[in-house]
């Protein structure tokens, strides 16, 4: 077997810009758990398939959460 | 209203879990009043109850969660928030200034 296979670059589509979303609530934490880890962090783009620009609209909108308690910052591992 | 100032805001408060949960809308009434004798208007009050938080604050595992959307000028906003944050009983704000309704791309810059 030569080289391992090569990983098919699985193109993903920015989930909001498929909803043309312009706000991302901070108190839709069901939403905004989905762009988080167990562990309270924040997932990259490149796991998350966001643009840039919704990318950091998620940011904020995790940041604001986290200030108000509907986020944590940190969650020690289950 | 009325006024070409006035901006669409969304208000969130985190109140003291000790709190009586009737009392709650009355007392965040009064302090509203701030906003109607500024000019401004208050859509709606939105009283969550007791919420856990994701994190201790204050010693406490539970605050009582209010969401208070409202059209007022800016710098009644801002008298609203510095008094909301003097009340002991009041554990956290934060003002998000909402989009407007149809929101002009152009109106970014200051309009000559």
């Amino acid at each position: 077997m030569p080289k391992a296979a090569v990983r098919k670059p699985k193109k993903k589509v920015c989930v909001f810009c498929k909803d043309k979303t312009d706000y991302i609530d901070y108190k839709d934490t069901s939403l905004l758990r989905k762009f988080i880890s167990d562990r309270g962090k924040i997932r990259a783009r490149r796991v998350t398939g966001n643009c840039s620009q919704h990318q950091r609209d998620v940011a904020i909108a995790v940041k604001n959460s986290r200030e108000m308690a509907l986020l944590p910052y940190t969650s020690t591992a289950r | 209203m009325g006024s070409a100032l006035a901006r669409h805001y969304e208000l969130m408060v985190i109140l003291d879990p000790d709190l009586e949960e009737r009392t709650v809308a009355p007392s965040l009434d009064q302090f509203l009043s701030v906003v109607r004798n500024g000019g401004g208007a208050v859509e709606k009050v939105d009283v969550w109850g007791r919420r856990r938080l994701s994190y201790e604050i204050r010693k406490s595992h539970e605050g009582i969660y209010a969401v208070i959307d409202l059209h007022a000028e800016p710098d009644v906003v801002a008298e609203l928030d510095r008094q909301l944050t003097l009340n002991e009983s009041v554990i956290r704000t934060k003002v998000i200034r909402l989009p407007e309704a149809k929101k002009p791309r152009a109106a970014r810059r200051p309009a000559a």
